[in-house]
């Protein structure tokens, strides 16, 4: 499963991922190095997609280990199946010779294999995200780096388990808490910001080719916009853009006015203060004068 | 190829290393194990190629957004064409020699019947920094206090204490105008290959490491949506729904045994009770004296964004009076209106400070806020009027409330030079809070 870095571009823009080059290198290195690598960024920027996009592109199963407080080994890396173990020895009770071994109660038949040891055990290198990493506990995440330096896992009834290959790891962190160094140490780094509006032009054409050329600059336009806007709870995501190009696409639009855009905006604005704020500071107006200034070639195409 | 076997003779990597080394004097923290990963990633890429070289090594060496700046300042000068390198190196040991230089001449001019004062290096390099004019002023001062009448060698500690205040004001004051002529390059190269050792991680570009007072007024719209993200993350994490851990609270046997009637009565999973969680009550003291006042205004604005998360937050400006600012804070609009509505309405803006009466004044007025679940923040730099009642006041205080934490916008170093941080320190938790960064931490630990 060794890829060469135009190979890895190749698989970017076969999947319709967009990415710029030093972001194709760092997972190239990633690959190479055999080292997990950390993204962080703003929320809808394509951090998980990336983990998505990489076990497509080299063609191997995505494990994914969702991120929570309160996560903790028995539900990432393994745990027994003390439900079956029971029925094992009740069943046993009624046979003749009804003594049951212990180590026949902890083989592999009542491990549950969580993420991480699934990871581990995959025949085939796969592709672990684990996604939100910065909303786990700190003692999980000390937990997590002595994984990922080892990939290997005591189970204190069956011993030492060795990954067979070293799973391409890949964390995302929308930064709400500041990791340890110890995780960040063992990781290559790698920011995703919110792309500029060429790129989300070409992510828009990529993934809804039904929107026209005119309607996917005007989006792009008003959404990094949206973006800049500094009082804005929540920026808009490429997901939500997405979304909103679909539903505009399906309202047969060939390109954007202040009034649908003011009809549709609740498809990248979802809370009430972000509604109110644009119709009180942008309004349809507002989108009127981006997309002039826009197409007078007025505007900064890099949203922050 | 030429690049590769320079690599291959160590030479690139007696680079790389001394790279790692300015990186970790302007404060980012490396290991080696990730100079070793920097090393591998320059292996696998095509070294001759100058952005996927810096690609590979901000991904190996830099793992956090803020160091970014500084990264690419460094990487610019350290990896810069010969040329350019050569001039700044010569522009860098000018900029020492006349440094050196500099403080050779202070130690001569600051002296008191011919021998020089006792002064830190920080403290020559501040006179140094000073116009000609300031530093004629000060030894007009020295030469009279030298030639008065009846002035022994016993009025040695006394000059030198008036010289180190003197310094220490016009260090104050410079502060701002220092702030605006330190250019990146300067704050980056310093005696380059040495480094600057300045320890400032992001260095000059990040605004959040930066001394609030010295952030100008052109910063002031980047520092402000600064705050507006910091408080908006912080809130993200307060109002985060909290999932009850596994074993939180005590075991609840009614349920243990209910959940566990499915495997015959035989208890497999116990169940907890969910710990109790006391909801907090804020109460927020701004000094707006007219020394506090950049600071203040931060903090408000940082409480701006959080109104909404923190239920019980109470909000006072006091310099000479207390004066309660909750309503301000909670009414709807954007953040200049409050700032503006603050500042029109308060009487207190821009006043001396009493603290003393206006924490009386607190417990007298507003007596059902103070009580076992209250946390009082304090924002002030302690400088009072009547310390002596201000501590008898705190003292009180402290009594009534769960905690008092105190923001001091001085600088820990700072600290041993006020007899006012001396004696509140003793009755509260305080935590120096003169950077964006340092009061994002103070508060997020404690809200």
């Amino acid at each position: 499963m060794t890829v060469t870095l135009p190979e890895l571009k190749k698989g970017f823009e076969g999947t319709g991922y967009i990415c710029d080059e030093s972001t194709a290198l760092t997972v190239y290195l990633t690959l190479q190095l055999q080292k997990p690598l950390l993204i962080e960024g703003a929320p809808g920027v394509g951090k998980t997609e990336m983990g998505k996009v990489l076990a497509e592109i080299l063609q191997t199963d995505l494990i994914r280990l969702q991120c929570y407080e309160g996560l903790d080994e028995t539900k990432a890396l393994y745990e027994w199946n003390y439900q079956r173990q029971l029925l094992r020895i009740q069943m046993n009770r009624n046979l003749e010779d009804g003594q049951v071994k212990e180590e026949d109660l902890f083989s592999k038949q009542y491990l549950m294999e969580r993420p991480l040891l699934k990871a581990i055990q995959a025949e085939e290198r796969p592709v672990l995200l684990i996604d939100e990493v910065d909303k786990c506990d700190p003692e999980f995440e000390a937990f997590l780096f002595e994984v990922l330096s080892d990939f290997q896992v005591s189970i204190p009834e069956l011993g030492t388990i060795r990954a067979h290959q070293i799973p391409v790891v890949v964390l995302t962190s929308n930064n709400e808490r500041e990791l340890s160094d110890g995780l960040k140490r063992r990781c290559l780094y790698l920011y995703l910001d919110f792309p500029t509006v060429e790129d989300e032009v070409q992510i828009i054409k990529a993934k809804v080719p039904a929107a026209a050329d005119r309607l996917a600059w005007d989006m792009a336009r008003v959404v990094a916009r949206l973006r800049r806007a500094g009082d804005l709870r929540k920026k808009p995501s490429i997901a939500e853009t997405l979304d909103w190009a679909r539903a505009l696409v399906a309202l047969d639009r060939n390109r954007l006015d202040g009034k649908v855009a003011g009809e549709t905006l609740n498809l990248v604005l979802k809370t009430r203060a972000d509604q109110e704020y644009f119709n009180e500071e942008i309004g349809p107006e507002g989108i009127e004068k981006i997309l002039r200034q826009g197409k007078d070639g007025g505007e900064a195409t890099r949203c922050r | 190829m030429p690049l590769k076997e320079k690599f291959s003779q160590g030479h690139l990597a007696e680079n790389l290393v001394t790279f790692t080394n300015l990186l970790r004097k302007e404060g980012i923290t490396i290991s080696t194990a990730e100079t070793m990963d920097a090393f591998s990633a320059l292996q696998q890429i095509e070294i001759s190629d100058r952005e996927d070289f810096k690609t590979a090594l901000q991904a190996a060496l830099i793992k956090n957004r803020r160091d970014h700046d500084c990264f690419n300042h460094l990487f610019d000068y350290f990896f810069a064409p010969p040329e350019i390198r050569n001039r700044e190196e010569h522009k860098a040991a000018i900029y020492k020699k006349e440094y050196e230089a500099g403080l050779d001449r202070a130690v001569r001019e600051l002296t008191f019947k011919g021998e020089s004062l006792a002064l830190s290096p920080a403290e020559l390099a501040q006179y140094n920094n000073m116009t000609s004019d300031q530093r004629e002023r000060l030894q007009a001062f020295m030469h009279k206090t030298e030639t008065g009448v009846n002035v022994e060698e016993r009025f040695r500690p006394i000059l030198e204490t008036v010289v180190k205040s003197h310094l220490r004001y016009c260090r104050t004051n410079q502060n701002r105008e220092q702030h605006e002529n330190k250019n990146s390059d300067g704050d980056y190269l310093g005696d380059v290959p040495g480094g600057s050792g300045s320890g400032s991680g992001s260095g000059r570009a990040a605004l959040s490491e930066v001394d609030i007072q010295a952030i100008t007024a052109g910063e002031l719209p980047e520092a402000e949506q600064l705050l507006q993200r910091l408080s908006k993350k912080l809130a993200v994490q307060i109002l985060r729904r909290r999932r009850t851990g596994p074993r939180s609270g005590p075991i609840d046997l009614r349920r243990s045994l209910r959940d566990n009637m499915r495997y015959g009565g035989i208890i497999f999973k116990l169940k907890h009770r969910p710990k109790r969680r006391n909801r907090e009550q804020i109460v927020l003291l701004c000094d707006v004296s007219a020394s506090m006042k950049q600071y203040s205004t931060f903090v408000l604005q940082f409480m701006h964004g959080l109104r909404e998360s923190v239920r019980d937050l109470s909000c006072f400006s006091f310099s000479d009076n207390l004066e309660n600012i909750t309503p301000e804070l909670k009414k709807r609009g954007g953040l200049q209106q409050l700032l503006d509505r603050v500042i029109r309405c308060s009487d207190t803006w821009g006043g001396g400070t009493n603290i003393g009466l206006s924490v009386r004044a607190l417990m007298d007025k507003y007596p059902d806020l103070l009580g076992g679940r209250t946390s009082v923040i304090v924002v002030s730099d302690t400088r009072t009027i009547s310390l002596d009642s201000a501590v008898k006041e705190l003292s009180k205080l402290g009594d009534r409330v769960k905690r008092i934490v105190w923001l001091n916008p001085l600088p820990r170093e700072q600290w041993s030079e006020y007899r006012s941080v001396e004696s509140v320190s003793k009755l509260v938790e305080m935590w120096p809070c003169n950077t964006i960064a340092q009061l994002e931490a103070v508060l997020s630990g404690r809200l």
